[in-house]
């Protein structure tokens, strides 16, 4: 007996022991369908790097954002697609095969126009099926930035790639690469040094083994910027790429910045470049006639010379070679072959890249910091493309109304709040701008409806009062005695979570106001390192001057007050120093030294003070600026007197981290924003999973959480805002969870929201709309395998056990997702000629508990949910018990009518069976048919179509209009529907009395004629079978 | 209006299938032979699918019917009225007008891009290589939460707007049982022109020998998609051909 006992325990013990086993807390399948949505906005757009045109087909067209992926134009550009949102964002240029221009595109990631914000790439990728797969091309990793793919026309197996490689440090990763075999082997045949990158390259269209490469010497630093030096130079190669020589004849001597060249495709001798020279009349366009033999100095107008590291685009019209557009602060064009320029019309300022339509000139495509604008008359005017949600923010915050608002700032865009849900969709006309210029930090006050917002290197800092449209300018500025204020680019501000009317703002000192920014005190020292050395913004720039106050440095860059107390106040600095005062700024302690495996000086991006104690905080470093991308993300719990790593291997190399967002209730939960999306762990950071459900990995710079909603709101730069709704089942996420085969997550009561506004959805057909969040009920499990055999169901029960509605569960391994809007199944209608449209009303439930009840194959599932009632109902519940009573009274109603027309119907088919097959019925049969036939008509509609040929409303129409009304209003029920009712009633009534007595007279002699003739009784179904809806 | 719109969406019963493999034709071969087998999916002369389609608390009943011999009919009854989509005759390709209720025939684009797809009956993965389809393996991927081998499928080249295009759809195959849980294909043309159509396959169950998935999700890549529960599947029915037939008489 004992050795049995012992074998069943042997046997019992071995699930176990596989059930013990730690199941990874990370990976794409935890989130299941938990899916990103975007709200834009894209009326603004954001900045495109490069554009690209198909060689045969004038509708298709592809633009390269700098921080928002590839898209793609199939009908001339009226609207785009994007098709690059599983990879890095940052776009270089995008090339097509000339051969397979259908199959085969090409993207070297990383931008080019290498302003202090830009972002980063991460490689070379080639698509074989027109974008919908993408392959990374071994060898272009550290690539950074790939300026030029360009293409052999007769041999697309060659290719030939134009590196500019890393902006902010040395690397040998740059020049100029050639492969033979379609991008599996590569040689490097143009290399000048660590910092010179290759800016451009092109092919003669008419002879592939020319070519050109423009080389340039150049490296961006916190705070600075040069461009240019010995280096720098353009290079002609006559034998696809194995000699090259420079081409310099006519230019001046020294050094040379960027150099834009371009071939004109109609007359390949002809050549344009535009230099940045230590002259500045030699600077702007240059024209060769003879293939670069020799150089002629054209223009050095402001639109040819303005800032060279920015716009160095040149593009010649395919078929004139005398004309000649440039890209600039306005862009230029000319048309007697570079002599004299014009501004390109109004469009947003900064214009990057431009192309012309391949058949007809007139029209022209442009690249800026604001999206893609199209031209139909030769550049004169443009019109911008309106689906282009690139729009990149330095910072969003949120507030607390419903839906609550997302606020934020954007890169040569202004500053904006829109609402985070809104009827139809969020569109263009939802946002509202509250700032010039570039735009970086928006803060709501707390209480009033005020809003803070700033421009660059807090110039202007304006507090907005939303209801009297008043704007006041309140940045602290320097009084008697003060040192020179130095401020961020992006400078910091915090409203207080104690004192409503408290504004934080910080340059090297922290300032601060309690009364909304009139006046300001500084409360501390110079919380930065002060390195005069980072302070010569003057001269920043090289061979062009570029002080346009971004590269500021040695400042305060992120300002945290702590939620639990008002007099704990946390500083990062963007020269490394992490400083914590816990007197409201009285003494401050520099807890730098204490940090670990933080290089010296490295960017304080963002610190997080904790809910989860007075102490802790979590403070994210960016290296970037230095040429280190590695994420860096500490967490303290003693005031910063000990710091640890809660980074794991899980996040990409290059990830480098520009924010973190805690979760208020799970301490372990923790969102990073990085440079190539978002990241979450749901322990503590042991363990990180990228986020990538309909969230491309574009570069996060600011995360918040709202309170009420849970949601999690990302200000992206290149994709706008990105919302995860409701995160808050992964708060419950752990081994326990894990291991079960469903797991149905807690969820907080479930409102009926009773907004019912009107949408117009004009224009959508080319505008952005941005995704809303569903006001239905989310019910959310878990489940540990995908269920693909065997049969799965959900319905929703009361808790007597009846069925109301049934919903179609989602299947995925992981959270799944599933949403109920409230309503129970609509009527059955009685058939008509034409559709009843109030009969497609599925009645709401009233506010209770509900049953969900999962079915998986022979197992059940259940959960309870609680629903309430609107707490913002124009109707009292006295008023709202009335309505749901008339809702079921009309439902009844709408079903006995369509009982009563299915009995007429059957009868009727009976009674014509009769007339065709027994004469001696016939007369008693007809009259019968004749009488029901004439009520039917005054029941249903019987004739006309669905729209203009409609027939006048009969009773199924408007009992079917007035149940609709009543079932689908929020309000009280008027006295007109009340009226309404009783007419209908009556009308009813007395048409239930005229077919009772039909079938007493007509119908009882007929039944007599069935019967004395043992013939079936008309098929009329049980009245619980016909109205079933199982 | 807006629920009329549902009946527009064209419904693909095209795949169904599940176990074992390496390269796209062990894939394949492992899902029709997991599904039944190719033998006996080629037996199959005609299927008529029943089932509803869940929209906001409205079970709207479908049925739809396929045969080998390239005809196709799918109605949906509501209120009495009789809506047909995607019906094919060996000829002409129709469906109800929703304003008039009358037939109306397909445009000829569509309809000679309709006809090269009756050979895909009652699987395009069925005897792929003679029909001139290539298949290529792109990798594995996770998908639903689930790993899968994702499978590139090209079938007869289609027109859009004039152009001939490539007939591209990609199929993901569970790496466990081999059955595809999902198809993407790239929308062609209409105001979701570039987007990823997508379609999930799950409750597969058998009948007659033969593993059909019996709840399809059908929509847009990564927004909520229209619930279809197939709720009978008829093996070789009874088949009256004048419910193809496009009635003449309006």
């Amino acid at each position: 007996m004992k050795r049995i006992l012992i074998a069943l325990l042997g046997l019992a013990l071995l699930p176990i022991a596989t059930e013990a086993q730690e199941i990874a807390l990370k990976g794409k399948e935890l989130f299941g369908d938990m899916n990103a949505r975007h709200i834009g906005p894209a009326l603004m757009s954001g900045r495109i790097n490069d554009m690209e045109t198909h060689p045969t087909n004038p509708r298709i067209l592809y633009a390269g954002a700098a921080g928002g992926g590839v898209w793609k134009s199939s009908d001339g550009g009226a609207t785009f697609v994007p098709i690059f949102d599983n990879h890095v964002q940052s776009i270089g240029a995008v090339a097509l095969d000339p051969k397979k221009p259908d199959e085969v595109i090409w993207v070297g990631t990383g931008e080019t126009w290498t302003r202090n914000s830009v972002s980063i790439g991460d490689g070379l990728y080639k698509s074989t099926d027109g974008g919908n797969n993408w392959k990374e091309i071994p060898g272009f990793e550290n690539s950074e930035r790939i300026a030029s793919v360009v293409i052999n026309p007769n041999n697309t197996d060659e290719v030939y790639v134009g590196v500019l490689g890393a902006l902010w440090s040395d690397s040998e990763d740059r020049g100029v690469y050639k492969t033979t075999d379609g991008g599996k082997t590569w040689n490097k045949i143009l290399y000048v040094d660590g910092s010179t990158g290759a800016a451009d390259v092109i092919m003669d269209p008419k002879n592939p083994s020319t070519l050109y490469a423009s080389m340039w010497q150049f490296r961006r630093t916190g705070w600075g910027f040069n461009s240019g030096g010995e280096n720098s130079a353009l290079y002609k190669s006559t034998d696809a790429g194995k000699t090259w020589n420079k081409i310099h004849n006519g230019f001046p001597k020294g050094k040379l910045g960027r150099i834009a060249i371009a071939v004109a495709p109609s007359n390949p001798a002809i050549l344009y470049s535009v230099l940045e020279t230590e002259d500045p009349k030699k600077n702007g366009l240059w024209r060769s006639s003879n293939a670069g033999e020799s150089w002629e100095h054209l223009n050095n107008d402001f639109g040819l010379v303005v800032r060279p590291f920015y716009f160095s685009r040149i593009t010649v019209d395919p078929k004139d070679p005398d004309v000649v557009v440039k890209g600039g602060l306005t862009g230029s064009i000319s048309r007697d072959g570079g002599k004299t320029f014009k501004n390109l019309g109004n469009m947003h300022s900064d214009i990057h890249d431009i192309v012309f339509d391949i058949n007809n000139s007139d029209i022209i495509y442009a690249g800026t910091d604001g999206g893609v604008y199209r031209s139909w008359n030769g550049g004169t005017t443009f019109e911008i493309v309106e689906n282009l949600p690139l729009s990149q923010f330095y910072h969003i915050s949120v507030d607390d109304a419903e839906p609550y608002n997302v606020y934020g700032g954007l890169q040569d865009n202004g500053s904006w709040y829109g609402p985070s849900s809104a009827p139809g969709g969020v569109t263009a006309r939802d946002w509202n701008s509250v700032g010039y210029g570039d735009g970086f930090r928006v803060l709501k006050h707390p209480t009033k409806n005020i809003i803070y917002s700033e421009m660059q290197g807090a110039d202007n800092v304006w507090r907005y009062d939303v209801d009297k449209n008043r704007t006041k300018t309140i940045q602290p500025l320097p009084k008697k005695g003060d040192v020179k204020l130095r401020f961020n680019w992006n400078a910091p501000m915090a409203v207080s979570a104690h004192v409503p009317d408290r504004f934080y703002m910080g340059s090297q000192f922290v300032h601060k106001s309690d009364d909304m920014g009139d006046t300001w005190t500084i409360i501390s020292p110079d919380l930065t390192t002060n390195d005069p050395k980072k302070q010569d913004q003057a001269k920043s720039g090289g061979l062009s001057v570029d002080n346009s106050g971004a590269e500021n440095h040695t400042t305060i860059f992120t300002i945290a007050e702590s939620p639990l107390d008002q007099n704990i106040l946390w500083v990062g600095t963007d020269d490394g120093n992490v400083q914590v005062t816990t007197d409201g700024g009285k003494n401050w302690s520099n807890v730098t030294p204490n940090l670990i495996g933080i290089p010296a000086n490295t960017w304080v991006y963002h610190i997080e003070a904790s809910v989860h104690g007075k102490g802790t905080a979590y403070a994210v470093f960016d290296g970037h600026t230095s040429g280190d991308m590695k994420p860096y993300a500490l967490k303290t719990t003693d005031y910063g007197k000990t710091w640890k790593s809660i980074i794991s291997d899980d996040i990409q190399e290059n990830a480098f981290v520009r924010n973190i967002q805690e979760d208020y209730k799970n301490e372990d939960l923790l969102f990073l924003g990085t440079e190539m999306g978002l990241y979450v762990t749901i322990d503590g950071g042991a363990n990180w999973s990228h986020f990538t459900n309909n969230m491309p990995p574009v570069a996060v710079h600011f995360i918040d959480l709202q309170k009420q909603t849970n949601d999690l709101v990302m200000g992206t730069h290149g994709r706008g805002v990105i919302i995860i709704d409701d995160i808050s089942p992964l708060r419950e996420l752990d081994q326990t969870v894990l291991a079960k085969d469903v797991h149905f997550f807690k969820t907080e009561p479930f409102t009926m929201t009773e907004g019912s506004g009107f949408s117009g959805s004009f224009g959508a057909e080319t505008q952005f709309v941005g995704a809303n969040k569903s006001n239905a009920a989310r019910i959310v499990y878990y489940l540990q395998k995908r269920h693909t055999f065997g049969k799965m169901t959900m319905e929703i029960q009361d808790m007597e056990g009846n069925t109301l509605t049934t919903l179609s569960p989602g299947k995925s391994k992981g959270i799944n997702v599933v949403n109920w809007g409230f309503n129970t199944v609509a009527p059955k209608m009685a058939e008509g000629k034409t559709l009843s449209f109030g009969g497609f009303t599925a009645p709401r439930v009233p506010a209770g508990t509900y049953k969900v009840v999962l079915t998986k194959g022979k197992d059940t599932y259940t959960h309870t949910i609680d629903v309430v009632y609107d707490e913002d109902s124009l109707g009292t519940l006295a008023e709202r018990k009335e309505q749901e009573e008339l809702t079921n009274t009309l439902y009844t109603m709408v079903e006995d009518l369509a009982y009563m027309v299915h009995e007429i119907t059957a009868t009727q088919e009976k009674a014509q069976d009769v007339i065709a097959n027994h004469p001696k019925g016939k007369k008693d049969a007809q009259k019968l048919y004749d009488a029901l036939e004439s009520l039917r008509k005054d029941l249903v509609i019987t004739t006309g179509d669905n729209y203009v040929a409609s027939a006048e409303p009969e009773l199924r129409e408007r009992m079917g209009a007035l149940y609709s009304n009543v079932a689908t209003s929020y309000d009280r029920v008027s006295g007109a529907l009340k009226q309404n009712f009783e007419l209908i009633s009556e009308d009813f009534e007395a048409a239930k009395q005229r077919y009772e007595n039909i079938m007493k007279k007509e119908g009882e002699k007929f039944m007599n004629f069935l019967e004395k003739n043992d013939m079936t009784k008309p098929s009329i179904q049980p009245k619980e079978e016909f109205l079933s809806k199982a | 209006m807006k629920t009329l719109q549902l009946f527009i969406l064209a419904f693909l019963f095209v795949a169904i299938a599940p176990l074992s493999a390496q390269s796209a034709d062990e894939i394949i071969a492992n899902y029709l032979e997991n599904t039944g087998g190719a033998e006996n999916w080629e037996k199959l002369s005609g299927i008529e699918f029943t089932g509803k389609i869940n929209v906001q608390g409205m079970q709207l009943p479908i049925i739809q019917v396929q045969t080998k011999s390239g005809k196709q009919m799918m109605k949906a009854d509501v209120q009495g009225q009789t809506f047909y989509q995607e019906v094919y005759d060996g000829e002409t390709l129709w469906g109800t007008n929703q304003m008039t209720m009358a037939a109306e025939k397909s445009d000829a684009e569509t309809t000679n891009n309709f006809k090269n797809n009756l050979n895909d009956f009652p699987d395009p993965f069925l005897n792929y290589k003679d029909k001139n389809y290539t298949v290529e393996l792109i990798g594995n991927e996770t998908i639903e939460g689930t790993e899968t081998y994702k499978i590139k499928l090209v079938k007869e080249p289609i027109m859009v707007d004039g152009n001939e295009v490539e007939d591209v759809s990609y199929y993901y195959f569970d790496t466990e049982n081999f059955v595809p849980i999902v198809v993407e294909e790239e929308i062609t043309q209409g105001p979701g022109k570039g987007m990823m159509a997508q379609v999930k396959f799950s409750d597969y169950q058998e009948v007659d020998g033969l593993y059909f998935p019996f709840a399809i999700v059908q929509g847009v890549k990564d927004q909520p998609g229209m619930q279809i529960t197939l709720t009978e599947i008829k093996l070789n029915p009874d088949i009256d051909d004048t419910m193809f037939s496009y009635p003449e008489e309006k």
